[in-house]
């Protein structure tokens, strides 16, 4: 998109505005994930508060970033590459919001796991978030370099993090059975590690929308999904 | 003015050929009209001209040289028709059968005041042509002899103008492409002489301003170059132009690379810095944030952002510097963390022994079990003051440089066995296995003999108090190729947080912290190990997995001169 110059430098200059308040939203996602994990580990209340308050800016980003998309598609009527970039950028959007949704989830489930007694430290919980936010991050850097390579890269880390998210279930299971006044806790921690498995879902949709971006071809539902079942 | 010259001439030849004429043909006109007739041919022999005879109706009567028959009437002709009101008529006019202009002089012959005819004489202006011919044959050789050396003195001077100029012109080209070295050579005084003078100047006030800025701009890369902290520059389209090499390498050790011609945000994709950035813009003055940067070790950087000063308005550039405060905030940290686990650690005894001393006062004394169960613990809290109060003791006095270490080859089995002992009776009650082994024939090492055992006592103390029961511990000695012994203690225990590794030396720092002080330690232990491994010249090596144990290897340095 900003190799070649379009003739509107206006038009120019929104598609370049759109990427990047994208950017912008990717960054405090990226955050909201790592202070949301930081409050769950630190036992923080009030960092998670903060992570849960701020999901509305990113709500508010989410908006913006759509009703830009959706304006310039009535009034610019793009074609090819800019068409391409428009409608990634709105899935992007929507991924992103949703992964800052889940970001606030966690942060609230830790609110509640910090008002009960510790199981035992978080070791894959965090190897969880981190993997995920890695992933994000490489989405959002294959989206600026427009490196398909990178972007496959993604894809291969869902499965780290889906065998992760499985040893925490095992894990949380014996848990649960060893001590029944545990299985409260345990549950939580479950959806949390769901949350996280979830988030990194989202970080393949949107390395899955640079790939269409730059290649035209939609890879979503591709062969990893048979090939993990 | 030639042809001024020659139209004179001209007309002056032509007034003295017509008085000539007039004075012979008024001669002639004197004669009776069939004289004249008769002698028609001499007369026109002896007058050089033509002479023809008209009578007073025009009809020619004779002519000296043409047919009659051929001739019209020529009343109509301007000198007949002058000659008949003035009494003398003339005309010049051109002949085409000569191709010469013909002068013709009438005069009336009279006779009485009657008119009876008309006599003309015509005369081709040969001479008259001839002369002027020659006049202007003079005129065109004159202008030719004027114009041939003017020209050539023109362009003599032209080339004497011009090749300065063109000499100025290759020069000040040369100049342009940066090929000219050295200065015009000045010729003349003139006017053009004062164009390459000037030319000249211009181009050494060039030269120098180039240098100047050249200098200055090397100056301003060196100062880049090798400061601190990191510069970066975005240009109007928000990308960015220039950074750094101090920020370059910050930057690679976040995996922050090829960052030139990308906006902030895809550089960075920092929320804090785009804030900072966008707070920048809003307000248009400095802006001063703490930014954190990177994932897994993130670094802290204090951004200093403002506007490069002295562009155009549509040229603006932000200019950012980064300076790393990642140590400082760290020491900070490690400061604060001292204070208050110092004033921590101090109230936890002080606090028991307080609450007990009052239990007992109020009357719990006088219950023998209780009060010696208090006494106790009370006496147990002392004891934990008494060696927090010494391990601060030791630690200060080392790092203040207070303790003499007292160098001496020794063998670090003997020091081994000589510490094992005193493990035993613990390790018994945890039912811990305890594995040796020493590589035969090790050297020894320069060493203060106590310290090295106060080394091992804080290393091994730690591997027993961190193992579980029916854990294991390894202590193990052997050189390796570097020149060191290197001895390594391993258990099975808990294990330390990859991330909490670096901080093990500070002082008070626990990587469990619950755990750490039921166990009884004073938070000291590594931080005296590690000083001491500093003053040995060694160093201290930990590595470990949560839940599969901890690996500690101590490198001493070997003593070279071998002496028992």
């Amino acid at each position: 998109m900003d190799e070649k110059r379009h003739t509107s430098t206006h038009y120019e200059k929104e598609l370049r505005e759109v990427k990047q308040r994208l950017l912008y939203l990717g960054a405090l996602v990226e955050k909201a994930i790592e202070l949301a994990t930081e409050a769950l580990v630190d036992r923080n209340t009030e960092l998670a508060r903060k992570v849960i308050c701020d999901d509305n800016v990113i709500d508010q980003l989410d908006v913006e970033i759509e009703e830009k998309c959706i304006r310039m598609l009535a009034l610019r009527q793009p074609t090819a590459r800019d068409l391409r970039f428009i409608a990634t950028a709105i899935k992007i959007n929507g991924h992103l919001e949703r992964i800052g949704d889940m970001a606030a989830n966690i942060a609230e489930k830790a609110i509640i796991l910090s008002e009960e007694p510790p199981m035992k430290p978080y070791i894959d919980i965090p190897r969880m978030a981190e993997i995920a936010r890695s992933m994000i991050k490489e989405s959002l850097d294959a989206l600026v370099k427009e490196d398909t390579a990178l972007a496959r890269k993604v894809r291969m880390e869902d499965e780290t993090i889906d065998n992760l998210n499985e040893q925490v279930f095992r894990e949380l299971l014996t848990f649960m059975m060893e001590d029944p006044k545990k299985i409260h806790r345990a549950l939580i921690i479950m959806q949390i590690s769901k949350s996280l498995e979830r988030i990194s879902d989202h970080a393949v949709g949107i390395a899955d929308m640079v790939m269409y971006m730059v290649t035209g071809k939609i890879v979503r539902h591709g062969p990893t999904c048979q090939a993990s079942e | 003015m030639g042809l001024m010259y020659a139209r004179q001439i001209r007309s002056e030849l032509i007034d003295e050929i017509k008085n000539d004429l007039v004075a012979q043909i008024r001669i002639v006109a004197l004669l009776a009209k069939g004289d004249i007739e008769r002698k028609l041919s001499p007369l026109a022999d002896i007058s050089r001209s033509r002479v023809t005879l008209i009578d007073a109706s025009g009809r020619v009567k004779a002519d000296s040289e043409k047919d009659l028959a051929e001739m019209d009437s020529h009343l109509n002709r301007s000198e007949i028709q002058e000659a008949r009101i003035k009494g003398q008529g003339e005309a010049v006019r051109y002949s085409r059968t000569l191709g010469v202009d013909m002068l013709y002089i009438a005069f009336p012959i009279t006779e009485g005041s009657e008119v009876r005819g008309y006599i003309r004489f015509a005369r081709p202006l040969f001479e008259v042509k001839k002369a002027v011919d020659q006049q202007y044959s003079y005129l065109y050789k004159c202008i030719l002899l004027a114009i041939i050396p003017s020209f050539i003195i023109a362009f003599l001077l032209a080339r004497k103008l011009i090749s300065p100029i063109e000499k100025v012109i290759s020069y000040t080209h040369k100049v342009c492409s940066g090929e000219a070295s050295g200065t015009l050579l000045i010729e003349s005084n003139d006017d053009v002489g004062q164009l390459e003078k000037d030319i000249n100047r211009m181009v050494r006030e060039q030269h120098e301003r180039v240098r100047a800025a050249y200098e200055e701009k090397a100056k301003l890369e060196a100062a880049f170059a090798s400061m601190a902290e990191g510069v970066l520059v975005i240009n109007n389209q928000n990308r960015i132009e220039f950074l750094n090499r101090s920020l370059k390498d910050i930057l690679r050790n976040e995996g922050i690379a090829d960052i030139l011609d990308k906006t902030p945000l895809e550089a960075f994709r920092n929320v804090e810095l785009q804030d900072a950035l966008d707070l920048f813009r809003d307000s248009g003055g400095p802006v001063l944030r703490e930014i954190s940067l990177g994932q897994e070790t993130p670094i802290i950087l204090d951004v200093t952002i403002s506007a490069v000063h002295g562009l155009p308005q549509e040229e603006q550039k932000t200019m950012m510097v980064f300076h790393d405060v990642t140590r400082l905030k760290k020491l900070e940290k490690i400061r604060e963390d001292f204070v208050a686990n110092v004033t921590h650690e101090i109230k936890t005894p002080l606090t028991a022994i307080i609450g007990f001393i009052e239990t007992l006062e109020e009357g719990a004394i006088k219950e023998e079990v209780t009060a010696k169960k208090f006494l106790h613990i009370i006496s147990e809290n002392a004891h934990r003051l008494g060696r927090l109060v010494d391990d601060l003791l030791i630690l200060s006095s080392i790092e203040l440089g207070e303790i003499t270490l007292r160098f001496e080859s020794i063998s670090i089995a003997n020091v081994i066995d000589s510490v094992l002992p005193m493990f035993e009776t613990k390790a018994a009650e945890k039912s811990l296995t305890v594995d040796k082994w020493i590589s035969d024939g090790l050297p020894f090492i320069w060493s203060d003999r106590d310290r090295m055992a106060q080394i091992l006592v804080n290393i091994l103390d730690n591997a027993v108090k961190f193992t579980p029961s029916g854990g294991k511990i390894s202590i193990s000695a052997v050189q390796d190729d570097s020149g060191f012994v290197v001895v390594k203690v391993t258990d099975t225990g808990m294990g330390i947080q990859k991330s909490e590794i670096p901080r093990l030396g500070e002082r008070f720092y626990r990587a469990d912290k619950t755990r750490s002080r039921e166990l009884g330690g004073t938070g000291l232990g590594l931080s005296i190990v590690k000083h001491l491994m500093k003053a040995h010249n060694g160093s201290i090596d930990i590595e470990s997995q949560v839940g599969r144990g901890t690996t500690v290897s101590l490198a001493f340095p070997i003593n070279r001169l071998q002496k028992a």
